[in-house]
């Protein structure tokens, strides 16, 4: 077996294991494990087994485990730091709280994951505790109708059963997946209609995890439903349903879509990465002599390369590594080495000076030119 | 002027030019459109044809239309982004009457009593001082229906004589050479005959920016083997690669093509067999000849010997030969003698009028070719006939149910007009599909000759700068928003089909047209209900003329992908080829395939001058005029489309490094032009691609940005084209950008 | 549905007269509507009115998506590399600094970076690329294997080039002359190699 697997495996087991003493723990010795919740629990650790086991993989490839490593670098590189913990929280704020990122892509691709996140934060948030025990109410002895809150064992605040915060409380799932529903609904319309999403969108990829999503909130509405209106008709059958659907998507946590809930945060990292980057020195073509990225990402990129068995190294004098290229000056690599094939075959002569000048893009708007600032930057635009 | 003109800052504030976006329903990738329509592009005489997608009467993109012949979905950025005309808030959605008190110097007032007033004015102006005191000018972007009409309008309607057409800045030289030297005025060949040509010779001709899709055609010859050789002043995208390059100085092409003519009958590179049976005239223009050594001619044109001679050994030994050229040998003031000596070279090679031996003038507007053929020109009636012709007049007037006596004289040219403006002998102007601020040489004169008109009426579908002096304007129709026929470059006659209902109160150009004959109450012969019943009448009105179209029908277009015109009878396929041996003609009568009596071409003595403006120490540099890929015409168009304006935000002077720093001006300095007649201040663009004599700017642009500020208005003597490839000019740097405002 | 085996990308640089017809029709693709993917430069305009249009090449091996941190870049199974999958891509800028040619964009403010799809809404349903449709010039040219020697008799298609000590292989092919006599295109030996054109100056102008 490859030494990656035994040690993602191992760190598999390991997570897996301090759940389940957590589980334990936090259920004071099971005592407030709800037995029915078993099936649940289960499904959540072997999630939890496979989703340490694949990130734990991701981190080994060689271009994740240098951005990883350098991620932690310099968010404590010295003079970075106070200025790293503001950035974090802005970055918090701005990509993960509000998805400001998606919104820009599309509002309405904004609004449909700004709802099905949400959607599933919130029901993750109140099952999670529930099923493994770590929360639970207890009435008041003194006042039957007043519920208190225990969480991890501890009690906590209590308020009346009956009251709107009560009702607020224990319908909290219902709310999650009128959120969750609207967001797949949105979802769906997209793939449906829009050309580019059909060119590109996959069974298991791209509608596997709507689906899914769908049935569990749909399920759970309809548990909701029977309880509530119809006299716990088919309760049972549709508990069962449900547990089937939640379980299917636990499973389905860490190879499908949904890895990127635990993959995502990566982006903080890269961000500290490119921000420090851009203070520090710049890397500086070799064959135009115009900065282009950070010095750091070039020399990473070129270890990198290495690992991964690229040989990109060159020979002539003041190359060394074609990394050092700057994306432009590939291009017109690309022209001249064909231009150079035909000379003499077509008309034209070397009109050459030294050293070469830099390429400049041919339309430099921003609407059919480079995307972003970052691309001016290494476009020379 | 009968009101004070409003402030040109405000009228572009609210009319535009504003660029235009794809934002909303362009790109929603989820819509359906109701319909795909099958038309072609209205940007350029190559004409290709393009499907427009159409939504809730609005163009939402575009697909290749692939099976098109000449283009095969070929498209340049032009065409790709023209949807984004459609749904342009610069749209005029009304009539707009002139008031400078206005806040945008314009009010939206209703169409029928805009109509009216028109109406009044010209019944006014030519009361008082006779039919001929309104003039008209059109446009070679209008459909040829439309263009006949316009014809028809002043010839018939107000029968006046002075009606001319922008086209008098475009291709005229080129038809008045063909007419000349051939009797036809049509490019002698379809373009597949430049694949296999063994040398493809381009003059003048920026084939990559101004008819891109014919780049595809010449690289094509060149996998066939072709040596491709461009004359030009400036190292074009085509230039770069070909196989011969000569770096003429402006103005002086008719120098080079008796060089080469006299190499040819030094050397006998001459088909005396095609001389002696098709031409006449051999031996005057070999006497001129004589006297273009290629010393002398290296002298004029400014081209080393070396490349004179391998230019003539290439021509004078090939067996198929195709030769383009454009405007860069035509704006002049001896462009008609550039195209002789052109066609002279042509002639003696023999290499007409046969598989992969080929001629023409690569036609630059829309309809450039239809545009010239059917009477909106100021001597022309339908059929390509001449309005002097008695035969002809009468003809026409049968056609059109009036004694001939009653059609006006020729008139003059579209600068004349202006002249005669000046001279107060037109006191009202009708104009459509015509920017000349911006497109006439020496605008500033323009300029007053506008604001000096007692009434001045524009037809547009955006207010181009030219309307800014309008008294009054009617809001027409755009391009798909329209049915009918257009001619291309190759002589291919095509449909235009209509994609979209105009908005608004804007209507079609010919129903405006109609309003206002039956507003002036001499509607007769006004009374068309669509493009389709004035083709039939210009079918007609063609039929037994040299440009005959009388057995082109729609559902033939639309069968054969369009039919080249003469096309004589319902079973006449068309003549993709013109002076095929054995071809007939009504002129020749069958004695031989060129359209004269005696069925042979016409060699012409192509006489060498100056340019009328020649350089001195005051004005030492050479400024040559032209177009860029991402804009057409004057602009009115292109500048409204973002996308197109990113491309190329603002005119820029080129200039050689070897004059930069001459000038002590380097690259992206402001530098100011100056001419005897205006001056420009603009940005600069140092590049080695052009000659270190001349500078370069595109005339797209109009204000303190139009380069058309500096050119000369001298025109060609029988042409009458406007000299805009060569004026002298003195440059110095500028101390700072030229202020926003105009 | 997969692109058609038979359906090739060829290009010919040399062919291209900048006039950026790829780069507005490229907007309309519906993949990534509203954005161009191509990359269109002045190899170096003081000297010539040479320009480069680059598509992605779809290499065999894309180093792209191996430096990807985030495992977004994906080949589907026609051998066509897909732009960044938007739930991974982390905006790092690996693939846009590592690819051999120069192609990928990055969309900062989306957190994306974007590439050339070869038009897969268009051609996995047999279409042809919206830039190789409209390209004036055909430098960029989509069609069989039949039609490019049908219509390019002197050349023939390479697809291995060469930097440094790596070679790429790729699923576009670029036209070189037919008795090129190296099966590899050597690209970074034109390191110092200047743009190719006329030069009014020292050839051929007879005064000034």
């Amino acid at each position: 077996m490859r030494r990656e697997v035994v040690k993602a495996a191992a760190w598999g087991v390991v997570v897996t294991l301090l759940l389940a003493s957590l589980i334990v723990l936090g259920s004071r010795n099971l005592s407030h494990f709800d037995a029915a919740l078993v099936a649940y629990t289960f499904a959540v650790l072997f999630a939890t087994f496979g989703l340490t086991y694949r990130y734990a993989m991701w981190l080994q490839r060689p271009p994740t485990a240098l951005y990883w490593k350098r991620g932690w670098q310099v968010f404590f590189k010295r003079g970075y730091r106070a200025r790293n913990i503001g950035n974090w929280f802005k970055h918090i704020f701005n990509d993960i709280v509000l998805n400001r990122f998606i919104w820009s892509r599309d509002r309405l691709r904004g609004l449909t994951h700004w709802l099905i996140m949400w959607g599933c934060i919130l029901a993750v948030a109140i099952t999670f505790p529930l099923v493994f025990g770590w929360l639970h109410f207890e009435s008041l002895p003194e006042r039957p109708e007043w519920y208190r809150v225990f969480f991890f064992g501890f009690p906590t605040f209590s308020f009346p059963s009956g009251s709107i915060f009560g009702f607020v409380i224990f319908h909290g799932l219902v709310w999650a997946s009128f959120l969750v529903i609207a967001g797949v609904m949105l979802a769906m319309r997209r793939r449906m209609r829009e050309e580019g999403a059909v060119a590109l969108q996959l069974f298991a990829e791209d509608f596997l995890p709507l689906i899914l999503l769908f049935s569990v909130s749909l399920t759970g509405l309809m548990l909701t439903a029977s309880y509530t209106w119809m006299k716990g008709y088919a309760y049972d059958f549709l508990a069962i349903v449900h547990a089937i659907t939640v379980i299917f998507t636990f499973l389905w946590l860490p190879f499908g879509k949904f890895f990127h809930i635990f993959q995502r945060p990566a982006q903080l990292g890269v961000r500290f990465y490119k921000d420090v980057g851009q203070h520090e020195e710049a890397a500086i073509c070799r064959r135009c002599q115009q900065p282009f990225t950070s010095r750091m990402h070039v020399e990473d990129l070129i270890r990198v390369e290495a690992e991964l068995g690229y040989r990109y190294e060159i020979n002539a004098p003041g190359v060394e590594h074609y990394q050092w290229i700057c994306p432009p000056c590939r291009r017109v690599l690309f022209a001249l080495a064909q231009g150079k094939l035909w000379q003499g075959r077509r008309g034209g002569v070397d009109l050459g000076v030294a050293p070469p000048s830099p390429p400049a893009y041919v339309n430099p708007a921003i609407g059919e030119g480079p995307l972003g600032q970052e691309d001016k930057n290494n476009f020379h635009a | 002027m009968s009101t004070k003109l409003a402030d040109s800052t405000n009228i572009i504030e609210a009319f535009g030019p504003h660029p235009a976006y794809s934002h909303g329903v362009w790109l929603d990738t989820g819509v359906e459109p109701d319909k795909v329509v099958k038309t072609h592009c209205c940007f350029c005489g190559q004409q290709c044809g393009i499907q427009l997608k159409v939504k809730d009467n609005q163009v939402i993109g575009f697909e290749p239309w692939y099976d098109f012949p000449f283009n095969q979905g070929k498209l340049c950025p032009k065409g790709i982004k023209r949807y984004l005309q459609g749904a342009h808030p610069d749209r005029l959605l009304h009539a707009y009457g002139r008031d400078a008190t206005a806040a945008s110097g314009f009010n939206a007032i209703p169409y029928e009593q805009a109509i009216d007033r028109v109406a009044a004015e010209i019944n006014r102006i030519q009361s008082q001082y006779g039919p001929h005191a309104f003039a008209v000018l059109s446009g070679a972007s209008l459909t040829t229906e439309k263009a006949y009409l316009m014809g028809k309008f002043a010839h018939a309607c107000l029968k006046t004589s002075n009606i001319d057409y922008n086209g008098r800045l475009c291709m005229v030289s080129a038809g008045a050479g063909n007419k000349k030297a051939f009797g036809i005025d049509r490019a002698a060949n379809p373009w597949s005959d430049i694949l296999h040509a063994e040398v493809v010779w381009i003059s003048g001709a920026n084939v990559a920016e101004c008819a891109p899709i014919t780049t595809d055609y010449v690289w094509q010859a060149r996998e066939n083997g072709a040596k491709i050789i461009v004359v030009d002043p400036r190292i074009t995208p085509i230039a770069r690669t070909c196989d011969l390059f000569m770096p003429i100085k402006p103005g002086r092409d008719v120098a080079l093509f008796n060089g080469i003519l006299h190499l040819m009958i030094a050397h006998d590179w001459l088909d005396h067999d095609f001389i002696d049976r098709h031409t006449v005239g051999f031996a005057e223009v070999a006497a001129h000849v004589e006297e273009w050594t290629p010393q002398r001619t290296a002298e004029v044109t400014g081209i080393a010997e070396k490349l004179i001679h391998q230019a003539a050994e290439w021509w004078g030994t090939a067996k198929t030969s195709f030769l383009m050229h454009a405007r860069g040998i035509e704006h002049h003031s001896h462009g008609v003698q550039n195209v002789l000596g052109a066609i002279n070279m042509v002639l003696a090679s023999g290499r007409l009028g046969r598989e992969n031996c080929g001629y023409a003038t690569i036609t630059g507007q829309g309809n450039g070719q239809g545009g010239r053929e059917h009477g909106q020109k100021c001597d022309q009636l339908p059929g390509g006939r001449d309005l002097g012709n008695p035969e002809h007049r009468a003809y026409v007037a049968k056609v059109w149910g009036m004694s001939p006596d009653e059609l006006p004289p020729p008139g003059v040219d579209a600068y004349e007009i202006f002249r005669k403006i000046d001279a107060g002998e037109i006191r009202g102007l009708l104009s459509i599909c015509f920017n000349p601020v911006v497109s006439l040489p020496d605008n500033n004169f323009i300029r007053r000759m506008l604001e000096k008109l007692e009434f001045f009426v524009a037809i547009d579908f955006f207010m181009n700068e030219t309307s800014h002096y309008a008294d009054i304007v009617l809001p027409g129709s755009l391009h798909e928003e329209d049915e009918g026929v257009v001619a291309t470059a190759e002589g291919r006659v095509i449909k235009i089909n209509k994609a979209t209902e105009p908005p608004g109160e804007a209507r079609q150009d010919w129903r405006i047209i109609q309003d206002i004959a039956q507003a002036i109450r001499r509607e007769r012969g006004f009374a068309f209900n669509n493009s389709a019943e004035i083709f039939e009448e210009l079918r007609q009105a063609s039929a037994g003329g040299i440009v005959d179209y009388s057995g082109i029908t729609y559902e033939k277009i639309e069968r054969q992908y369009g039919v080249f015109w003469p096309c004589r009878s319902d079973d006449d396929p068309g003549t993709p080829r013109l002076f095929e041996p054995g071809a007939w003609n009504p002129i020749a009568q069958g004695k031989g395939p060129f359209y004269f009596p005696d069925g042979k071409a016409r060699f012409n003595v192509a006489r060498y001058t100056p340019p009328a403006e020649e350089v001195d120490r005051e004005y030492p540099i050479m400024l040559t005029t032209g177009r860029v890929v991402s804009h057409y015409l004057s602009g009115a168009q292109t500048r409204r489309i973002g996308p197109l304006v990113d491309h190329y935000p603002e005119p820029r002077i080129e200039m050689h490094p070897l004059l930069a720093s001459r000038l002590g001006i380097a690259d992206g300095d402001w530098a100011t032009v100056e001419s005897r007649r205006g001056s420009c201040t603009l940005r600069v663009q140092v590049v080695k691609t052009i000659r270190p004599d001349t500078i370069f700017i595109p005339y797209h642009w109009a204000g303190r940005q139009s380069a058309n500020q500096l050119t000369i208005a001298a025109q060609d003597p029988i042409s009458k084209i406007p000299e805009y490839k060569v004026c002298a000019v003195r440059v110095k740097k500028a101390i700072q950008a030229p202020p926003e405002k105009e | 549905m997969p692109v058609p085996q038979r359906m090739e990308f060829f290009i010919d640089l040399g062919r291209c007269i900048g006039c950026q017809a790829c780069v507005q029709a490229c907007t309309e693709c519906d993949t990534h509507k509203g954005q161009s993917m191509i990359q269109l430069d002045y190899l170096d305009r003081a000297n010539s009115t040479q320009t480069v249009p680059v598509i992605c090449m779809h290499c065999d091996s894309p180093t792209c998506a191996e430096v990807c941190p985030a495992d977004a870049i994906k080949k589907t199974e026609d051998g066509v590399v897909q732009t960044a999958r938007k739930p991974r891509c982390i905006a790092c800028n690996n693939c846009v600094l590592a690819c051999p040619f120069g192609v990928p964009k990055m969309n900062t403010p989306m957190n994306l970076m974007m590439k050339c799809d070869m038009c897969y809404d268009r051609t996995s349903v047999g279409l042809k690329p919206m830039c190789a449709s409209v390209c004036p010039s055909q430098a960029l040219f989509f069609g069989t294997r039949e039609e490019i020697e049908r219509l390019r008799p002197r050349s023939k298609p390479v697809n291995r080039f060469q930097f440094g000590g790596q070679i790429i292989t790729t699923k576009v092919k670029m036209l070189a002359p037919k008795d090129t006599p190296a099966d590899a295109v050597d690209i970074t030996a034109a390191m110092y190699q200047p743009t190719i054109g006329q030069n009014i100056l020292e050839e051929m102008l007879l005064e000034i």
